[in-house]
């Protein structure tokens, strides 16, 4: 089995919320097995910065819900939602 | 090269040469590194193979784009005189059908990969259902690895028909699909007209890539506009953000968000923190509403315009597939449905019909339980107000993804919504 990459949206919780320091925690709250391939950032509005980390996890263990759940709990996260997947 | 765009989904079994072919398409079309394919070619004299292996090609780019600086390793590209052609090479897993059907939208129309060998295999039924489900437009069958079959009719023909009766499974228009004898090994009727299949006068895999229509962002379709997050922002006041699926936000628009059954006027849309007078399917933006507070709305809701509004479902009647489930589903069964930017837990009132999986037809008035496989018509029962669209009239709002027990069970697609 291959492995999947997922470009995963985090949405801080505020305008001002330091990203190199939440792309930290993320980094920091990945689970087994899953890996940070790079991040991006996209402005969105009003001073709303999205953070974009492509994670790569396995296609064969399925899914993104670790992932998605463990960012969840990371602070200053709004919310987490996957923007697509793909096999590479 | 051409600036038209086509987003294209490479599904199909395990080992069936999903792999091969995306290798093969990107060799054809010279979108394979230079330096990728001697090392192989080195690599494979080396060991005395005459031909050399594009699933290897593969791996080796999907390293190198893994080591590399390219940002959107989930995609491939290559062009041709028609068209830029972006791939998603789908993953196998179940779990990872929820994600496809709530995140962007990432495939205009789809190549099916069919092992002549081996004919329709589990994951085939799934990606299919999945094509369906996401409203893939039409489905190039690729029935692959002729040479392993000596490229004989029969054996073709006997898979064609296989896939037909999964596409009247699935409801999916057999005139919107079309299949054509490949070897993507060898290279047999990917770029050049096959003389081991002269049976064979249809097109070939390019010429029907290239033939595909052009894709039409689904701007004449009402607003609807998911909402991830709601913020309060200094000097603005309330901003909902999300990505719009379909139609066109603009200032001064009335919008109604529902189900929280609330409206107003746009004031303000940001997209790129700058201000802009509309925004397009696929835009991701953030924007103001005259006399909406931060309570009055939530994740989940879905904005459109005020005059016609979003459709809010009392009950709704879906088609939908189990995928796993380790038992079986019984109406009273109340699982979390994801679709668009709302979970909301949903009863299936009662399952209505079992599909036939030869015919398409229904099998089975009102069964009393369906199992993994069973594509049956079942009417749903949202537990908190829910916001969903018939698929027949806006695909992108009609979809979605059952889970449970942390897994994914069943995908679906709306068939009729009863508004409350
Ligand atoms: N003879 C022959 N072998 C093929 C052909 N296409 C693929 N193969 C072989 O089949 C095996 C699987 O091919 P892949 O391209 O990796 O298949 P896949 O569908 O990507 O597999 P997964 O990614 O694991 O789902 C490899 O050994 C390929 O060389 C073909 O047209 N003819
Ligand atoms: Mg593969």
């Amino acid at each position: 089995m291959g492995k999947v990459a997922a470009k995963i949206k985090v949405m801080p919780n505020s305008p001002d919320v330091d990203l190199d320091a939440l792309q930290e925690r993320l980094e920091g709250s990945l689970p087994e097995g899953a890996k940070i391939n790079g991040v991006e950032r996209d402005d969105v509005a009003f001073g709303l910065v999205a953070l974009f980390p492509t994670v790569i996890v396995p296609d064969d263990t399925g899914g993104t819900e670790a992932v998605e759940e463990a960012f969840s709990n990371v602070d200053d996260v709004e919310s987490v939602s996957v923007e697509n997947v793909g096999r590479i | 090269m051409s600036d038209r765009h086509q987003n294209l989904a490479i599904i199909g079994h395990v080992d069936h040469g999903k792999s091969t072919l995306v290798g093969r398409l990107l060799y054809e079309t010279g979108s394979v590194p230079e330096h990728v394919i001697e090392q192989h070619k080195e690599e494979a004299e080396e060991k005395g193979k005459g031909g050399f292996e594009f699933a290897y090609v593969m791996d080796n780019l999907a390293e190198e784009r893994e080591r590399g600086v390219t940002i959107d390793i989930a995609h491939q590209e290559f062009s041709t005189d028609e068209y830029e052609f972006t791939i998603v090479d789908c993953p196998g897993h179940r779990d990872f059908v929820k994600n496809m059907i709530t995140g962007a939208s990432q495939a205009d129309n789809a190549v099916l990969v069919v092992a002549a060998d081996d004919g329709v295999a589990p994951q085939t039924r799934e990606h299919v259902f999945l094509a369906r489900t996401l409203g893939i437009g039409e489905l190039i069958v690729g029935v692959n690895k002729m040479d392993l079959v000596d490229y004989n009719e029969a054996d073709y023909e006997q898979v064609v028909s296989e896939v037909e009766d999964l596409l009247k499974q699935v409801r999916f228009g057999t005139e919107d699909a079309s299949f054509i004898p490949i070897s993507a090994f060898e290279g047999d009727n990917v770029a050049e007209a096959s003389e081991n299949t002269d049976w064979y006068d249809g097109d070939i895999l390019l010429e029907a890539l290239n033939d595909l229509p052009e894709p039409e962002p689904p701007t004449d379709a009402p607003l609807r506009l998911p909402i991830q997050d709601v913020y309060t922002i200094d000097g603005i006041g309330t901003v909902p953000v999300g990505r719009v699926e379909t139609g066109i936000l603009n200032v001064g628009d009335n919008v109604s968000f529902q189900p929280s059954d609330v409206g107003g006027e746009v004031k303000t849309v940001e997209m790129h923190h700058e201000e802009v007078p509309k925004a397009d399917p696929g835009d991701n933006v953030g924007f103001n509403v005259r006399g909406i507070g931060k309570d009055d709305i939530r994740r989940g809701d879905v904005c459109g315009p005020a005059d016609d509004p979003p459709t809010v479902a009392e009950t709704f009647q879906a088609q939908v597939v189990v995928m796993q489930h380790p038992s079986v589903i019984t109406a009273g069964y109340t699982p979390v449905f994801h679709a668009h930017t709302a979970q909301v837990a949903c009863t299936i009132e009662s399952i209505d019909q079992k599909i036939d999986p030869s015919s398409g037809e229904v099998a089975e008035e009102n069964p009393d339980f369906i199992q993994n496989g069973d594509a049956a018509v079942v009417t749903i029962r949202p537990q908190k107000p829910l916001s969903i669209e018939p698929s027949g009239e806006i695909p992108e709002l009609g979809s979605f993804a059952i889970r449970d027990m942390g897994q994914t069970i069943a995908a679906g697609k709306v068939l009729d919504v009863n508004e409350r």
